[in-house]
Order: C-alpha cells, then structure tokens, then sequence
C-alpha cells in the first residue's frame, strides 16, 4: 500500500474509498454509482454519509480558489456520495433496474463540470 | 409529474384538508374517450409538424447560453426539419436565423455552440456576421444577386424570462401575446435571472404527447415513483393531486399540492436540502408566488417554479414514435460554495432519478398503442390536462386539414 494520501490530513478515514468514488465530472460519478455493487455502495455511504456536513463545512472554509488536489478530490467524492446516497436512502432494493434504466438519462451539462 | 420536498423545508403554510378540483370546473373539456390514433400514426404526425409545430412559438434556449456579444448556439429542431443558428450580435441583440448557406444551402454552422464575430461556409467560403448579413463571398462579381438578397434567412426570435423561443412560422402576434398571463409568470420565476443550469438529456421510443402528458398528471406517481412518493402522499390526497388547475388558450398550469406534516428528510437527503436552502435563502427565490406553479407552454415545454429544483423540461418530437426529451435545473450564479455545489448535484441527481421511472414506462406506454390494439384512451378528471393538450393539438390538426382540403378544392 502507499503511503501517498489522496484526501486531506482530517479525512483519512475516507482514503480507502478515494480512488473508486473522487471522479471528476458528474456524468462519471453518475455512472460509478450505475455499475457499482451493493456492496461497494453500502461500504462507501457506511463510511462517508456521517462525514459530509463536517467535509462541506472544511471545503466551504477554504473555498475554491484555494482547494488543493486533495481538496478537489474530497469535493468530487462527496459529489460521489449524493449520487450513492440516492441509491442507498431511496432507490434500495430497486436500484439494479433502476440503473439500467437512468444509463438513458445523459447528464451533458453541470455547473460542476458534465 | 413529480413531487418536490425541497419547497416545504422554508415554507410551512399548513393546509390541512385537501380538496380536489372538481369535474364540474372541466366539464368544458368534454368527458369522451379520446381516439388513440393521433399518439402514434405517422400520418397524424406529419399533420402536427405544420398545424402544431409551424404555427407555435417553441422554447429553443436561455440567454444564460449567450453570455456575451458574438456567442452563439446551433439547435436542430428535427419536427420542422430545421437547423437555426442563434446569435448574439455586437448590439447586444439576440437573433435566430436557419443555419443554412444561402449560396447552395450547406449547413453554415457544425458546433453546438462558440463565440465568434464571423461564420464561413466550409464549401465556397461565403462568410455571415452575426446579424445574418453576407460579409463577403469569393469572385462574388461573377454572381447576378446582390450581397443584401444573400442574408441568412432570418427566423422569429423572441425572450421572456430569460427563456428564448422561435417560430418558425408566420407569427400571429408577438411572444408575450402568445404566452398571456403566463409571460408575468414566467418573469417572476428563477429562470429568469438563471446564469447557469444543469442539463440532462433523454432520447425515448415514443410520441411527444405521450411523453409530454406523463408529467402533466400525479395518477401515476404513487406507482411509478414509489421512493419520492412515498413521503408526500397522505390518506387526504393519496395521489398528490394539485390544488388547482389553470388554462390559457393552449397553455395550462396546476398548482402543486405539498403535504403539510410532511416528515423531515433524513440522512444525506436532509443535508442536502439544507445546504441548498442556504443558498435559495442568499438567492432570494425562497418562498416566491410562483413557487407551486408548474406551467405548460403549449406545444412542449414545462417549468416548475420549485426555488431548489426549478426545472424546465422540452420534449422534442423526432418522429411519431421518437422524441427526444431535455431537462434543465436552472440556478442563479456559478457555484459559489463546495455546499452550494453538493446540493445542485444532489438535486440535479434525484430529478434524474424521477424522469428515469418516467421515461421507461412512457416507452411501454408507446410500445402498446403502437400495437393498434386501441381506438381509444381515457382520461380521468385529474388527467385533464392531458385532455387539454389533445384537444389543443386536435384542433389545430382539423383548421389545418380544412385549410388544405379547401386549398385543394
Ligand atoms: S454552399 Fe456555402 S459557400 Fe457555397
Ligand atoms: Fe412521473
């Protein structure tokens, strides 16, 4: 394993999970969520959903003209983890289907980036 | 249609009982089964492109789009066979024009979108301002027709609320004239000071009215949308009827109806509706009249004033059985912050959630009319703005067919 950290020093709890769900672009986070597995969804939301208000409130402290890589890469994941959470807290038992189904819905525009 | 629980975190008017518009305020739609052929033959389709498409303004863009003198979009608009090219001149203007070469008719323009002062035609190099004027054409003396004659061929193009539209046609009056009351609307609702927006786009195996008519009636959402319905349905009003319907010629609204002891949000859902009023709040779009308003502009557009999820949605008709469908959250100011951020992906994620059930019972829907197993549909009271839409489109559809058959005669 490296010993390389992709997040920042306050969020290693969450780096196990970082090369899987920092993606750039939404239309990529959204189809991580479509071929991810249950399992890997449920890992991921078990870990990150509680550290969300504390990551934003860390992100929005800094502000964007001064994110770094690690930073850009805790915002992408948390980005992620809205897509996984719909999977998690709405979608449940109905989202094998429901993901064949949204590879239909071709998100082509984002404030965040497409 | 959809529920939004955004709205209801700032607003807290509790309306206890519900009560359902009655028949009796629709009566004048008429209550006969409606014949299931105009959903699906091609025959009728081809009548729709000029009685319905021809003769309507059509919603083609936002002037968020045009940021600056000299950006410019190119749409197609496949129903009337079109290629536009929409500019914003060095006046500030904003201007349509087809997208065509006027020497032998090239398509002038392949980029979906670009700023620029100039546009050459790749095969003789005539080259266009941004007003539509012919610039400048190679040995142009050895032509018979003067540079003025050789403008692109301009195309009516009109704003309200931010919104642009076109008409391809010979417009009867203006856009607000079209539009009505729904103009004032329309210029009270976020749209119209959008900066940006969040776009998804579906292509689908079935009829515009078809797919327009899904998200213009809440009898389906309890069954198709069982996770968002869940928490905004109740014993008073199980299928989240709205509290009101509104017409205009061939337009139409309904007021959205919200539960009031609906339970909180929990869990990532709750953080990112409180990030996201945050910013609605230091928008100032919380609480708005229009914030129940869902507005369908005949022949195809919709926009929901919800301030956290305004959306728009354009369904484009292909072919009598293709259409293809855009959907846009609109929003007021770059991200500003990594909350504000969180939350438009969020919002923008559970929309796309809701119109994916939608669009995959909407192509089995067209699958089965198509079959021509049906001379008839029903519409319920609560389906009448799809009754409305139907005859709105039947009724051009009948003055045009006259107009031909006397023509011919
Ligand atoms: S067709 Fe465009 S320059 Fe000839
Ligand atoms: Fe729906």
């Amino acid at each position: 394993m490296s010993t390389q950290t992709m997040l920042p020093e306050s969020f290693t709890a969450l780096e196990p999970f970082a090369v899987d769900w920092a993606l750039t672009g939404s239309a990529a986070r959204a189809a991580r969520r479509g071929s991810s597995t249950a399992e890997e969804r449920q890992a991921f939301y078990a870990a990150a959903a509680g550290e969300l208000p504390r990551a934003l409130d860390y992100l929005d402290g800094k502000g964007f003209d001064a994110f770094d890589a690690a930073d850009e890469r805790l915002m992408a994941m948390m980005l992620s983890l809205g897509h996984v959470a719909l999977a998690v807290e709405q979608q449940k038992d109905a989202e094998p289907r429901h993901a064949r189904d949204r590879a239909h819905m071709q998100i082509t525009k984002t404030p965040a980036g497409a | 249609m959809w529920k939004n629980r955004a709205g209801e975190i700032a607003m807290n008017s509790p309306n206890p009982t519900f009560t359902p518009v009655g028949q009796d305020a629709l009566d004048w739609l008429g209550t006969d089964p409606v014949p299931a052929k105009p959903y699906y033959d091609p025959e009728w389709f081809e009548l729709e492109r000029e009685a319905v498409f021809r003769r309507s303004w059509q919603q083609i863009g936002h002037v968020c789009e045009l940021p600056e003198n000299g950006s410019f979009i190119r749409r197609d608009l496949e129903v009337l066979g079109a290629s536009l090219l929409i500019t914003r001149g060095q006046d500030g203007e904003i201007r349509a024009f087809h997208n065509v070469c006027t020497h032998r008719g090239t398509i002038l323009v392949d980029e979906d979108e670009g700023k620029r002062n100039t546009f050459s035609c790749p095969y003789h190099m005539w080259t266009f301002g941004l007003d539509g004027d012919l610039i400048s054409a190679p040995d142009f003396e050895s032509f018979h027709v003067s540079k003025a004659e050789c403008a692109l061929p301009a195309v009516a193009c009109e704003v309200v609320g931010g919104l642009i539209f076109v008409h391809l046609g010979k417009p009867e009056g203006t856009l607000r004239e079209w539009l009505g009351p729904y103009a004032t609307k329309l210029e009270m609702m976020p749209v119209a000071r959008a900066t940006t927006f969040s776009e998804y786009v579906y292509e689908i195996d079935a009829n515009w009215k078809l797919t327009y008519d899904n998200f213009q009636e809440n009898y389906h959402l309890r069954f198709i949308h069982p996770s968002a319905a869940g928490p905004v349905t109740s014993p008073d009003n199980p299928f989240a009827y709205p509290t009101a319907y509104d017409f205009h010629g061939p337009h139409r609204s309904q007021r959205i109806w919200t539960k009031p002891d609906m339970d909180p949000p929990t869990g990532v859902q709750a953080i990112a509706f409180q990030r996201g009023a945050v910013q609605a709040m230091a928008d100032g779009i919380l609480g708005t009249e229009t914030a129940k308003d869902y507005l369908g502009l005949f022949p195809n557009f919709f926009l929901f004033g919800s301030p956290m999820q305004h959306f728009s949605h354009t369904v484009y008709p292909i072919a009598a059985g293709k259409s293809r469908g855009v959907i846009r959250l609109y929003w007021i100011g770059e991200d500003e912050t990594p909350s504000e951020r969180f939350a438009r992906e969020y919002f923008m994620a559970t929309a796309r959630d809701v119109h994916t059930e939608d669009r995959a019972v909407i192509e089995r829907g067209h699958k089965g009319l198509a079959s021509g197993a049906l001379k008839h549909i029903h519409f319920q009271t609560q389906e009448s703005l799809c009754r409305h839409l139907f005859n709105m489109v039947a009724e051009k559809v009948e003055a045009y067919r006259s107009e031909k058959e006397g023509a011919a005669a």
